[in-house]
């Protein structure tokens, strides 16, 4: 395969991504102006929402095939004395998989733990700031921090089509290794999509969260 | 003061700040991270190269190929079958009614499934909420002292954690293992510590057990000197007596996969990541069992060849050689392998029958969602704090930790005593998870350096943490079960009835603390 190939392909992504950037500013604008902006605004959660509800499919497909492939290695070694450099790549593939996938699943239900102790006193508002305020000056420069850092090693990964160290190992590091840069995405997405809500909801274009409960409902702009 | 060493202080005060604002832990400890290496690497103080390793350490041996840690997905999947199935519900109902008719018969049953339940997701809030809702009212119902039952409650929630197999210890046994080989390193010529999940599940086990024994005696203490503050339960006419069935099956089946399950690692018969997957197989069997009506004829049926699968397995495999590995087969071997074969299929197909019993009942995709919920989660902290201590490490703060602590007067006591308030205040804020990944990788090695057991170590943390996470106002149990209690029940008496038992977790570290064999014995036997 040509280098070259997978070089281009990456400046496409990396022009696909600043092609997309303006989309980042949606939820300021929302708050700047909510009347114009608060279609596309719900329009562009929504959809990521749905992106999400893929990842999360997908997520729950990997935690089911760690427990059969580990229970396959568990069933081989114990009762054939049989073991299989690949079939135990597959468990930690879909270890890896399983939260590097469902990240933005847990982002998109509230499901990462908070500090609770102040967080009742800061009122629907104060909330919905904190969000935003988290949202660019944490989650953001964190999935950019790792896309930027893992280009090189990774066009290096997929250039060599990179498989595993042991011979009877599978032929698939570099895909591995992409889920890296795709939880960096689906966290960015679903950042976005929180901010939107965050923005949408402090202009009063949304109903409030009810703190004490996990999930919140993501049926709207279907 | 050197430049980075004020910005190292900083960057760990700025993050307790912004913890406090209810951002996501994981994105907190690692947004605040990157911040003070971009304001590093712009003063010169901060080696670049250092962040630029950080997608390596994410794919790499600690995060996502970390062979241990992959026990945590698989318990996770055990303890959320478990509860969605209504399995840890039946065991807290059975027990409760076999023991409630003795005086404290209810705090006895709390106690005694609060450590059974250990199995479950391990984490603190997920634990108390259970028991809060289904235990509480019933005690309430039955006159019990609001603070005898609230402290109860509490104090076995947070068994969960200390009590194996629980999925703390092995972030433990990873974070304490990683801490021993950095120390034995730094000392050199020949020192090594080997630190496994099984050893810290070993060294937790008499600790554990005590604290329960403690917790039992105190309820049977209450119940002979203030017998109004535990009556028996008061039976009602109508409710049928308990059968055989319903007792071996609702009480019998879980406690016989939670010692299986630990056993097998205890005895090293496997390790704890195939013994994870078994005890998650075993969850879906016994929920789907559990779930199984007269709808579901077939699968059930499939469930029982599933589960009786496993004992001809293991009858084979210890009969006759099936390695297939071997060179000269004999016949008798080899039709056991096909009969082996055979079973594990069933077994496999009674997995999936019982998965198919739960999607029936609308429990197998909420289950599933909320597992990988939590172990998104979980690992989400290990990302984002493990970037922190790589901000941290860079700075030179880790050096900053080691002077400090060598420096406490009292020696190598000063220094343990001094890491575990740190962390014992910690705890008022942050989850057992966030300090594992934080907090104990800065302050282990020196304490190991200094001559101190790693397990009994992590022993004493796991203690200490339990203890912080039940003590007024801040503690992490008493705040779930705040949220999740009536309102009649004033905070005031969820406060003073946690007292007691901060007592005895005291009581039970000095033990620890003075006799290291509490936890170091059980894990020399088993290496």
């Amino acid at each position: 395969m040509d280098p070259n190939f997978f070089i281009s392909i990456g400046h496409v992504l990396t022009m696909i991504g600043i092609v997309i950037l303006p989309v980042f500013l949606l939820p300021l604008l929302v708050l700047v102006l909510p009347r114009p902006f608060e279609k596309p605004g719900k329009i562009v959660s929504g959809a990521i929402d749905r992106v999400t509800d893929i990842a999360a499919a997908v997520s729950i497909g990997t935690a089911i095939c760690l427990l059969g492939f580990q229970l396959a290695v568990v069933i081989a070694a114990y009762a054939f004395g049989l073991s299989w450099t690949w079939l135990s790549e597959l468990v930690i593939y879909s270890f890896a998989a399983t939260f590097m996938i469902g990240a933005c699943v847990a982002l998109r239900d509230n499901a990462h733990v908070r500090v609770d102790i102040l967080r009742p006193r800061f009122g629907e508002d104060g909330r919905n700031w904190i969000e935003l305020a988290g949202i660019y000056l944490l989650l953001f420069p964190i999935c950019i921090r790792i896309l930027q850092t893992g280009e090189q090693g990774l066009a290096r990964s997929w250039l060599l089509f990179e498989g595993s160290r042991e011979s009877d190992g599978l032929p698939f590091l570099y895909l591995f290794k992409t889920l890296v840069p795709l939880f960096a995405v689906l966290m960015l997405s679903q950042g976005l999509s929180e901010a939107l809500k965050a923005a949408l909801r402090l202009t009063g274009r949304m109903p409030p969260t009810d703190t004490t409960v996990g999930s919140e409902e993501t049926s709207y702009g279907a | 003061m050197e430049l980075e060493i004020i910005l190292a202080v900083l960057m760990f005060v700025t993050a307790i700040g912004a913890l406090l604002s209810g951002y996501p832990v994981a994105l907190t400890l690692g947004g605040v991270a990157l911040l003070y290496a971009l304001i590093g690497i712009g003063l010169g103080v901060f080696p670049e190269p250092m962040l630029l390793s950080l997608p390596s350490r994410i794919q790499g041996g600690s995060i996502m190929q970390n062979e241990t840690l992959i026990a945590v997905p698989l318990f996770i999947i055990m303890g959320v079958i478990l509860e969605r199935s209504r399995v840890a519900e039946d065991l807290l109902h059975i027990a409760s009614r076999l023991l409630g008719k003795v005086r404290g018969g209810l705090g006895y049953a709390v106690v005694l499934v609060g450590a059974l339940l250990a199995a479950s997701t391990g984490i603190v809030g997920a634990t108390v909420i259970t028991m809060t809702l289904i235990a509480l009212p019933t005690m309430l119902k039955q006159k019990y002292d609001p603070r005898l039952a609230t402290g109860t409650i509490a104090a076995s929630g947070t068994l969960g954690q200390i009590i194996p197999p629980s999925i703390v210890l092995i972030l433990l046994a990873d974070a304490v293992s990683n801490a021993a080989s950095q120390a034995a390193s730094q000392m050199g010529s020949g020192a090594s510590f080997v630190v496994s999940v099984g050893d810290l599940f070993a060294g937790a086990l008499i600790p554990g057990v005590m604290l329960v024994g403690l917790y039992l005696a105190y309820i049977a203490f209450t119940a002979i000197f203030r017998p109004s503050a535990c009556p028996p339960v008061e039976e009602d006419d109508d409710t049928a007596p308990l059968t055989t069935m319903e007792i071996v099956f609702g009480l019998g089946a879980p406690l016989f996969l939670i010692i299986a399950v630990l056993g097998a690692i205890l005895t090293g018969i496997a390790p704890p990541t195939q013994a994870a997957s078994i005890g998650a197989a075993g969850a879906i069997l016994l929920a789907g069992l559990r779930l199984s009506d007269e709808r579901h004829k077939t699968l059930r049926l499939s469930i029982f060849a599933g589960l009786a699968s496993i004992f001809v397995i293991i009858l084979l495999r210890n009969s006759l050689d099936l390695r297939m590995g071997v060179e000269h087969i004999t016949t008798v071997n080899l039709i056991g392998m096909i009969i082996t074969l055979i079973a594990a299929l069933a077994f496999l197909g009674g997995i999936v029958s019982g998965m198919l019993v739960l999607h029936a009942n609308d429990q197998l995709m909420p289950a599933l969602k909320s597992a990988v919920e939590i172990t998104s989660m979980v690992f989400l902290i290990l990302i984002g704090a493990s970037l922190f201590s790589l901000v941290f490490r860079g700075f030179g703060g880790d050096d900053l930790v080691h002077e400090l602590l060598s420096a406490t007067p009292g020696g190598k006591w000063g220094a343990l005593i001094i890491a575990m308030l740190v962390m014992f205040v910690l705890g008022f804020f942050l989850d057992f998870i966030e300090i594992v990944f934080v907090v104990v990788p800065l302050v282990t090695p020196t304490l190991i350096i200094a001559g101190f057991d790693p397990v009994w170590l992590g022993i004493l943390m796991a203690l200490n943490l339990q203890t912080s996470f039940l003590t007024p106002p801040f503690g992490f149990a008493l705040f779930y079960l705040r949220g999740s209690a009536p309102p009649e029940v004033r905070t005031l008496d969820i406060w003073q009835g946690a007292l007691p038992y901060i007592g005895l977790q005291i009581l039970m570290i000095a033990l620890v603390a003075s006799i290291p064999a509490l936890a170091t014995w059980l894990p020399a036997l088993t290496r």
